[in-house]
């Protein structure tokens, strides 16, 4: 008797679970191919939320990758890296490089009905470039920027106080994407708050922003001003683009797997086996152009001012084993700075320096780290040979980087290194990494340009001053061949420069290449036509839901 | 009686006045604490602010840093916050390109919903398990505090992914996206109420129990109510007593519970709020939702104060 009404209870409940089940979406049959349909809705499940929906302000790859539905910009890179006429029809780059002029398209609208033109051009990179704008990457993307001069009402000429060859490949992305006019003026302290306001040429309009939950994007059905060899070239097929915020990866890929959603983003590597085994899913992969995640070795003070002492870790660390474990084969184990997907990676790197315990033990002897403490640390002096690489806060760790620190430590102290992982709040690690405090600073850097090859190794690009370069060496030859690859457009010498800068790097033992980061997205097989730009961002445009 | 009762209103008054200047102080004791412990951060506020992985000029940081006083000394970018929200300004958030009070505002709603449905849930829950198991012993008994003692031990964080599983990508009922309203509601009100219902549940029988040994028990049973009306009438009443006072408890656990329950769901609200301004060191949004958190226990303990009089006849003297 006693249990008689929780029994009920149960039973009813159970009753409503069937009940519920039953009326749950029905399963989507499986297609291939078959030519695009009009219509439908699609959801997209991602990881981070923008902090700020203002193109020009963000530095965020997220802010980028939804605002890419809505910015069209001068010119496309495609998948192969290649420069495509979108909104303009033709360019010419000045022979000293340090000018573009862009002819452009005399057909294209803002969704609010003003025209594109070259006046559009001029106000927005005035405004990227204005301080007042605090851009935070649009601004640097931008280069030496000086002016854009309106040429006519369809030409527009961008200029720059220096040879600036990485211009295209920067007037190509989201962040130098155009907003009407018209919206600048009316709400341009509105635009970092994404929805209606963020008008511009796009594929679609960003119709609703509801912060915390999603971003509703719709079909412009007067686009016709797709990029050059675009499979679509009109307005998108679907209806409604929807962007999801889900920063639980278990809950968005319990999501796609039970049909809510149709793409999930950032999908972690012990998901991978499961989706590629669900009939109706599939797996997009695709390696992100740019600077590798790797490990930047303080070359400024000891022991890495010794080039030994840099080549023994290189060597110490058991890269290929570490790579694997963490991330089940989903993450390619990396060779040079320079992601394989970026122009100008070279392969000759590839297997050059594989893991070699007992010639970093040799290198360390002829360092003079000849004996060893009670702990078995190698020692020169009386003083033991310990490596200051600070830890992140747990906030900004990704991909489970911090584990992936604890093999390489585990590998360095089998050679006598003690390797110090500290971790503390956001301004001592920028303090001490960016300050050239540090001994090691590790980070990945996405950018479909090898000009980041600059950032990463150009003697002016110190963190002490805004840049990248954690090696804090100002070595005359990375120097001098960074800048002679920003030069030239010449992709033979482009090739042969930054193939030197990468050999040069690794030769110097400056940094240690782990793994090329991937976006690595599910997507029901239902949804197709979906493109990955140059920067392994997904397009919309071509997308279809298939019936 | 009539020259007694101008200093009863006068002693009301006096009271409110109190209790005002309380409120008021602890409003700005919030404030300076947070204030202060976020100005003791190390490092530049700027350089924190941009984070570690960017490429911003030296310009763009100092036009940043101007635009929100950063560039002024401590005590003078105090006083002018201070100021502000004398007149009721909570400032311009760094981020978001709005006013902190908007933000706040926004968030609030999504929050008072879900806290008032995991309110509403835990103490239905609680009294159900309570006054079926007081003073009973069986197994009824030992499974409801095995329950209780399993709900305040989970992780929200564990039990928001396991209701998901279960009900969102197994069952299909109650869809984590595209749902609205209700539906949309129960998984993660549930997910906040379960430990607390715990809690509650737990306190609630003890006060029953001590309550049903009390000879007002035997006097209302001898006067012909049943078990059941003793308990609901009579016990409960005086059980609630203590769990009122758990209120503060309460408010902080469902605030801090909105920040998991919130991020796991992907459900707007003052949780993800307060995380997302964390994240990204967005300070002014930061200090208001200590401010309202603030402002919420001190409107809650007020409202316990009046609670006590309603269910504690005694105290109205």
């Amino acid at each position: 008797m006693i249990f008689s009404r929780p029994v009920a209870a149960a039973a009813a409940l159970a009753a409503a679970l069937v009940l519920g089940g039953c009326g749950s979406t029905e399963e989507k049959a499986e297609t291939g191919g078959g030519a695009p349909v009009k219509g439908g809705s699609v959801v997209f499940a991602v990881d981070t939320e923008p902090v700020s929906f203002d193109a020009h302000v963000s530095a965020q790859d997220i802010t980028g990758t939804i605002l890419r539905n809505v910015f069209d910009s001068l010119v496309y890179q495609d998948a192969e890296g290649k420069f495509q006429p979108w909104l303009a029809e033709s360019w010419e780059v000045a022979d000293d490089l340090k000018s573009y002029t862009f002819k452009l398209r005399k057909d294209v609208k803002f969704t609010d009905g003003t025209a594109f033109d070259a006046e559009a051009v001029k106000v927005n990179f005035d405004r990227i470039h204005d301080p007042k704008t605090k851009s935070q990457l649009a601004s640097s993307l931008l280069g030496p920027y000086t002016g854009t001069e309106v040429v006519d009402a369809n030409t527009a000429k961008v200029s720059f106080s220096e040879p600036f060859a990485p211009f295209l490949q920067a007037a190509s992305t989201a962040y130098l994407g155009f907003y009407s006019p018209k919206a600048i003026k009316d709400s341009g302290d509105k635009l970092a708050a994404g929805g209606p306001v963020a008008v511009g040429t796009g594929p679609f309009v960003f119709s609703a922003y509801a912060k915390g939950q999603s971003a509703d994007f719709t079909r412009n059905d007067a686009y016709a001003w797709a990029p050059k060899g675009a499979a679509n070239q009109g307005a998108p097929y679907l209806d409604k683009l929807t962007i999801r915020f889900l920063p639980e990866s278990s809950v968005r890929v319990g999501a796609l797997t039970s049909g809510q959603i149709q793409l999930a983003a950032g999908v972690p590597p012990q998901d991978v086996e499961g989706i590629k085994g669900n009939a109706n899913l599939t797996l997009d992969s695709k390696d992100f152009p740019g600077g590798n995640y790797a490990l930047y070795l303080n070359a400024s003070k000891a022991p890495f001012n010794d080039e030994k002492v840099r080549k023994a870790v290189q060597l110490g660390v058991n890269v290929d084993a570490g790579v694997k474990s963490l991330y089940f084969g989903q993450y390619k184990r990396a060779w040079s700075p320079l992601s394989p997907a970026t122009e100008g990676y070279t392969n000759k790197l590839e297997n050059s320096w594989p893991y070699d315990e007992a010639a970093a033990n040799k290198l360390l002897d002829e360092a003079g780290w000849t004996t060893k403490d009670g702990d078995g640390y190698r020692t020169k002096d009386g003083k033991r040979l310990v490596i200051d690489w600070p830890l992140l806060p747990a906030a900004y760790v990704k991909d489970k980087r911090d584990i992936l620190g604890q093999a390489f430590q585990a590998d360095l102290k089998k050679i006598g290194v003690e390797v110090k992982r500290p971790q503390d709040d956001i301004g001592t690690y920028i303090a001490n990494v960016y300050g050239g405090k540090a001994d090691i600073a590790d980070y990945s850097w996405a950018r479909s340009e090898p000009d980041v090859l600059w950032l990463l190794f150009n003697g002016a690009s110190d963190p002490r001053k805004g840049g990248q370069n954690a090696t804090f060496l100002v070595d005359k030859e990375l120097t001098d061949l960074t800048n002679e690859g920003r030069a030239t457009l010449d992709p033979a010498k482009r090739a042969e420069v930054y193939g030197k800068v990468q050999e040069r790097a690794i030769q110097l033992g400056l940094v240690i290449p782990v793994y090329t980061p991937s976006a690595v997205i599910g997507r029901a097989k239902a949804v197709e036509g979906v493109g990955y730009d140059a920067n392994a961002w997904p397009l919309f445009q071509g997308a279809w839901l298939a019936k | 009686m009539k020259t007694q009762a101008p200093s009863r209103r006068a002693r009301a008054l006096r009271a409110g006045a109190a209790r005002l200047a309380g409120v008021v102080a602890v409003l700005w004791g919030a404030a300076t604490l947070a204030f202060l412990a976020l100005a003791l951060i190390p490092g530049d506020p700027v350089t924190i602010l941009l984070g570690p992985f960017t490429t911003a000029s030296q310009e763009i940081r100092d036009q940043i840093a101007a635009d929100h006083d950063l560039d002024k000394p401590l005590y003078q970018r105090y006083l002018i916050y201070l100021g502000n929200l004398v007149t009721g300004d909570m400032g311009e958030s760094y981020q978001l390109q709005k006013p902190v009070f908007d933000a706040l505002a926004e968030a609030l709603g999504p929050t008072v919903e879900l806290a008032l449905a995991a309110v509403v849930i835990a103490v239905g829950i609680a009294v159900v398990s309570a006054v079926l198991t007081a003073g009973r012993e069986g197994r009824l008994h030992r499974l409801a505090t095995a329950w209780e003692l399993i709900a305040v031990s989970l992780p929200s964080h564990w039990l928001g992914i396991l209701l998901l599983t279960a009900f969102s990508f197994q069952l299909k009922i109650f869809p984590v996206v595209g749902g609205s309203g209700a539906a949309a509601l129960v998984l993660p009100a549930l997910t906040l109420a379960l430990p607390i219902a715990g809690v509650l549940a737990q306190v609630l029988r003890e006060g029953l129990e001590a309550a049903l040994a009390q000879p007002f028990a035997v006097t209302a049973r001898a006067r012909g109510l049943s078990r059941r009306e003793v308990r609901l009438r009579h016990a409960l009443r005086h059980a609630a007593v203590p769990l009122a006072t758990l209120s503060g408890w309460l408010a902080g656990t469902l605030l801090g519970g909105a920040v998991i329950v919130e991020t796991v769901f992907g459900r707007p609200g003052f949780g993800a709020l307060a995380l997302q301004s964390a994240m990204n060191k967005d300070m002014p949004v930061l200090i208001g939702i200590v401010l309202v958190s603030a402002l919420v226990f001190v409107v809650l303990s007020a409202l316990i104060d009046a609670f006590h009089l309603l269910v504690d006849p005694r105290l109205r003297t």
